[in-house]
Parts: structure tokens; sequence; C-alpha cells
């Protein structure tokens, strides 16, 4: 009954005129950085992070949540037409998407995609809606052991989990936590790694790393290469799939939508591991398996309805723990911060119009999409025709105007060059930057936990290993560390490993 | 991958250069660390977190170079084959270039002439279309800014913007 109460309270605040247009500016520039390649929810969700600042907490954060999950929907679009995935999460759509779309059938592959990603989304916010306050209760009696440990194991998955070797993942993430570091000691208030530049005094900002890393980067790398676009040019109809489609892609949808939420809730996990593991999955369990790659509608239908569950799954951490489980909610926690809130197992009770009006909002927010995305199809066809090589200055500019307005200060913007070259070098060299962003999250927040706990234990060690929960976190992010050092999990790990940044 | 691109015990093996950086990377963060104090394990102090960080990257970086060594990697040249390099280069040109001319130029005068050379340098845009849209855009932004968001742009020495 009081959750009923509560959804009610949520949509009192989700339709609010202010918050409805929100909700729709940020589904509709998720959907468009989803179709345009080259530019991601990451960078998207930076560009704007300042405009937050300009209306209500709530306002702010329904947009760049609207971002988020809009962006995993318009990202299907790119895929099926035109074989290039318009953000990570989309890449495995690819593979069947284009194949139906080639085959005349890019209206049933696109149809299905919507109506999947949505039943998905509907899932994810049901559940969510159920499990953070539940959550948030036991979260309370996490002390800073806890906290540490569980931050350790979200980057040790992360590091497991990106593409290349992990050395050189782990490595990212201890040069994120340094970056992180640099300003004022949160303790002592000591500058440390400032080289006595007033600037550094209060650290790097987030935004003009991830701009520059994800941003910048990603359009130094797309340059070296013509991008040239098949899009398929004929008319899209039958959008609604057949009963036939129904049928075989009933299945894939149900079980995308829960293997997808539960990989979500996972520290280091998210939307682009999801649709992977649930394109293997349907791929294991179907009796035509040689069927995939050349045009299963199951292959569109549980990838795009995991990543969409994922994606509602990734706000259980960020909203019940205050921990980011991915480099997108750890962009969501800046915009928290910029507001002066701090998501937490607190954030239920003190808010509860906030949490329940963003949950309330990304309902309402689906029925947008799925408006968006089938209806309007024709319109992001269009967009898809727009060239590269007159988007990326655009990009560019728009990146240098974001961090600009993030600060006020030129110095950001310097800081973004620098991010961006450096992120082009570290790719080319097989490093990737997701690591490197979630650490540089973290990294004050374990410092501060870290030292806390030796403080409150005076130095025992054993304090991180005897409380259960804390002990359960260090022990698995061990198992995964060891891992890669057996043969038989090294080739799982490259199988699944994957390119978050993209 | 051939002999020619994947060498083991060579000065333009990548992966070598790649551990070495972040070799000296943490040597360099274990040093701050230690200038910053450690304190104790009782009561850490500000350089604590970052000395062990820094063994950490070490520790990482060693372990890049042992399987550089031992196993080889791609040479640097082959990072950069078959793919048009100087195109990168010439938008890394433009980019220091506009960040040396944003303070004194101001965001017009510095961002109206990125736009054109990036709309011609890299895959050339006509020139009917790209002087409209190097022009058009940064003004455009540039009026939003400033008259709906009341956001000021650097205006340079000249005070335009």
């Amino acid at each position: 009954m009081d959750t009923l109460i509560n959804v009610a309270h949520g949509f009192g605040v989700a339709l609010l005129p202010v918050n409805l247009l929100y909700c729709f500016i940020g589904v509709f520039i998720g959907t468009l950085v989803g179709v345009l390649p080259g530019i991601g929810p990451i960078s998207a969700m930076s560009l704007l992070l300042p405009v937050t600042l300009s209306g209500t907490p709530e306002s702010g954060i329904i947009m760049m949540a609207g971002i988020y999950y809009g962006s995993m929907y318009g990202g299907s679009t790119t895929s099926i037409l035109v074989n290039i995935p318009g953000e990570a999460a989309s890449v495995v759509t690819c593979i069947d998407g284009h194949q139906m779309a080639k085959q005349g059938r890019a209206g049933p592959a696109l149809g299905i995609s919507a109506f999947g990603s949505f039943m998905a989304g509907t899932f994810a916010l049901i559940a969510l809606m159920l499990v953070a306050p539940k959550l948030a209760s036991v979260a309370i009696a996490f002390g800073p052991a806890e906290y540490f440990s569980l931050m350790v194991l979200g980057l040790v998955v992360l590091t497991f989990l990106t593409q290349g070797s992990m050395p050189k993942a782990l490595l990212m993430a201890c040069i994120g936590v340094v970056l992180g570091l640099i300003g004022l000691d949160s303790i002592t208030a000591q500058p440390r790694l400032t080289f006595g530049r007033m600037e550094l005094i209060d650290g790097i900002g987030l935004v003009p790393v991830v701009m520059g890393l994800f941003g910048v980067a990603e359009v130094l790398l797309n340059t070296e290469q013509a991008i040239k676009r098949d899009v398929i040019n004929t008319r899209i109809t039958h959008l609604l799939p057949t009963r036939e489609d129904w049928r075989a892609s009933a299945g894939p949808v149900g079980r995308g939508t829960i293997l997808g939420f539960f990989l979500g809730i996972l520290p280091g996990g998210g939307a682009v591991v999801a649709s992977f593991a649930s394109y293997a999955l349907e791929k294991r369990l179907s009796k035509t398996p040689e069927r995939f790659g050349h045009g299963a509608i199951e292959g569109v239908a549980g990838p795009e309805s995991a990543n969409n569950a994922a994606a509602g799954g990734a706000f259980i951490p960020l909203m019940t723990l205050g921990i980011p489980p991915n480099v997108v909610m750890a962009l969501l926690l800046g915009a928290f911060v910029i507001h002066g809130l701090q998501p937490g197992p607190l954030l239920i009770t003190q808010n509860p119009g906030l949490f329940w009006g963003i949950v309330a909002s990304m309902y309402i927010g689906n029925v947008m999409l799925l408006i968006l995305n089938l209806p309007m199809i024709g319109m992001w066809v269009q967009l898809l025709k727009l060239p590269y090589n007159i988007l990326f200055p655009l990009i560019i500019l728009f990146t240098i105007l974001g961090v600009y307005c993030s600060s006020n200060n030129v110095f950001d913007v310097y800081v973004m060059i620098a991010f961006g070259i450096i992120g082009y070098f570290m790719r080319k060299l097989g490093y990737e930057p997701a690591p490197l962003v979630l650490a540089f999250v973290l990294g004050p927040m374990m410092e501060n936990n870290l030292r806390k706990s030796l403080i409150l234990s005076q130095g025992d060690l054993w304090t991180f290993v005897q409380r259960p929960i804390s002990g359960v976190c260090l022990a698995f992010a061990i198992m995964l560390l060891v891992a890669p050092l057996l043969p038989s999990l090294r080739k799982k790990r490259e199988l699944v490993a994957l390119d978050e940044g993209a | 991958m051939t002999n020619q691109t994947n060498v083991k015990l060579r000065l333009n093996n990548s992966e070598l250069w790649g551990g070495v950086i972040g070799l000296a990377l943490g040597g360099f963060v274990i040093w701050s660390g230690m200038k910053l104090k450690l304190g104790t394990i009782n009561d850490p102090g500000s350089g604590y977190v970052l000395f062990y960080t820094g063994i950490l990257m070490c520790v990482f970086a060693g372990a890049i170079i042992v399987s550089a060594v031992t196993e080889g990697g791609p040479t640097l040249a082959s990072r950069w084959e078959n793919v048009r390099w100087s195109k990168p280069l010439l938008l890394i040109a433009c980019l220091v270039a506009f960040s040396v001319a944003l303070e004194p130029l101001g965001f017009l005068l510095s961002s109206i002439p990125l736009m054109l050379l990036l709309l011609r340098l890299i895959d050339p845009v006509r020139w009917t279309l790209a002087i409209p849209i190097a022009v058009l855009v940064p003004s455009g932004m540039w009026w939003a800014l400033k008259r709906l968001l009341l956001i000021q742009l650097p205006s340079g020495l000249f005070g335009i913007g």
C-alpha cells in the first residue's frame, strides 16, 4: 500500500508540466545521441550536466535519466538501418537487426526492438520500485568498510569486463583513483598534486575528463577512417510485428528483461554486458542457432530488452547505496552532487518526492520513447543521412561549449583537450577509458571510506574481512582478479569483454 | 599479426612503451605520496592512498612489461597502419591552436576559424556550405548562451563576444 501511495506521489511530481518538458527533452536528446554514431549518452549527459543547474533537482535528474534510457532506444535504430551501433549497448543488435533490414524486414526489427525495450523498461521500473526501498533500509547498516569493499568490487568487475588485458584495465583504474585525489585532502585539507595551480585546488572536473576521454577522443578515432554509411533506403513499413514474430520474441524478451535487470544492478555491469549476455543465451537456447547472424528476430528482441532492463536496474545501486555502478551513473551522481544531494540509503526517506518522481518520470519517458521511436521513425532515418564530416565539427564545438559552461572556466577547456589527446593515444594503445572514469569518481569516496574504517578499527585490516558483506565483496573481487590467470576463464573473459566506452 | 608488426624485445614494441609510461607514472605517484606524508595505519595521512596506489600502478605496469617481453606486442607503427593518421594529427593541431587562441581572441574569433578548419581540412565540405556553418553555428550558440542562458563566453583582448 505504501508503495502505491509513493508511486502516486511520484506521478504527481513527474506530471508537473516543467518535469514533463524536461523528461521529453531528455528522451528526445537520448534518442538523438543514440541514433547518431560517434556521440553516446556519456558525452551528451556531460554536455548537458550544466543545464541541470537551471531548474529544480527533479527536473535536471529526470532529464539526465531520460538521456540514458532514451539512448538505449535510439541506438537500435542505427544498428538496424546502418549497421553502425549508435552506442555500445546496441553493438550486438547490428548482427541480426541489419540482416533483417537487408531482407526487407526493417519494420518488424525496429518494432520488436521498441516494444521489447518498452516492456523491459516497464519491468525494470516496477522492480526498481519494489527493490530499492528494501535495499535502502538494509544499506543503512553499511559502514565505511562495506562501502570501500563494494567500490573495490565494482571497479574490479568493470576492469574484468573491459576489453584488452586486465593489467591495462587495472592500471587505468589506478590512474583514475590518482586523478580523483587531485585537490584538497577532504580530511586534512592539504593540497595534493596541484603543482601550485589554483585551478587544481578543487580537483579536476568530471565533465572535462569525460568529454575529453569519450567525446574528443572518439572524434579523433573516427576521423582516422572515412565513415561510410549503408543506410537502408527502402520505405519502412509494418512496424508492428506479426503474430509469428511475437511468438518467436516472447521468450527472448522475457529472459532478456530478467537477465538485463540483474546484470544492471551488479556494480561494474550495465547495459552493454546485458545485451551481449542475452544474445549468447538466446543463441544457446535456440533450436536453430544457425539462423543467428542471418536475421533472427530473437537476436534483436533479447539484447534490446536486456539493455533497457539493465539501464533501469543500474539506478538501484546509485539510489540506494550512492555507488554508481557504471560511468553513466557516475555522471548522474554528478548531477545529484551539483544540487547538493547525496544519493544513498537516506535519499528515499529524506527526498521521497525526488526518488519517486524520477521513477515515475521514467515510466512516462518510456511511453514517450515508444511514440518517438515508432511513428516518428522517418525523422530519425533522415537524420542518419547527415554526413559525419559536418557532424564532427559540431560535436567538437558542443563539447567545448559544454565544458566551458559547466564551470565558466577556460582551464577546463584545456583539460578537456588534453584528455581528448591522451584518450586518443590510450585507445590506440589498447587502454580503455571506462575504468579510469569510474575510478576517478569512486577514488575520493574509496579513500575516505578506507581511512575512516582504518581509524575506526584502529588500524586493524581484518575489519574488511570480518564484516560479512565486506568480506564477500572482497572475496568476489579477488576471484575476478585471479580468474584471468586460468586459461579457460581467460577465454570466457575475452568472449564477454567489451568496449564500455563507445 | 605478422612478425613485422608483432615484436618482443624491440624498442618499437608499443606494449613495452605503454608499460614503461605506466611504471614512470607509478614511480611519480609513490614519490608524491611519500612527500605528502603517509601517516600510520591507525591514522593514515594525505599521501597514504596515493603511495599504495602508486605501488599497485608499478605492479600492473610491471605485468604489462613482462607480457610485452615474453609474449611480444604490436609495433608502434602497426597501430597506425591502414588508417588516415594525418587526419587526427591535423585535428589535434587545430585543437591546440584553438586552446592557445581562446583566451586572447575570445570565443567567436577563435571558434569560427576552428570550425572552418575542421570542415575543410579533414573530409573537405564544399566552401558554400562550410562558410555558413562555420559562421552561423558558433554565432548562434554564442547568442543563445549570452541572451537566453546569460552565460558570458570569453570575449578576448578585443572584447568581441
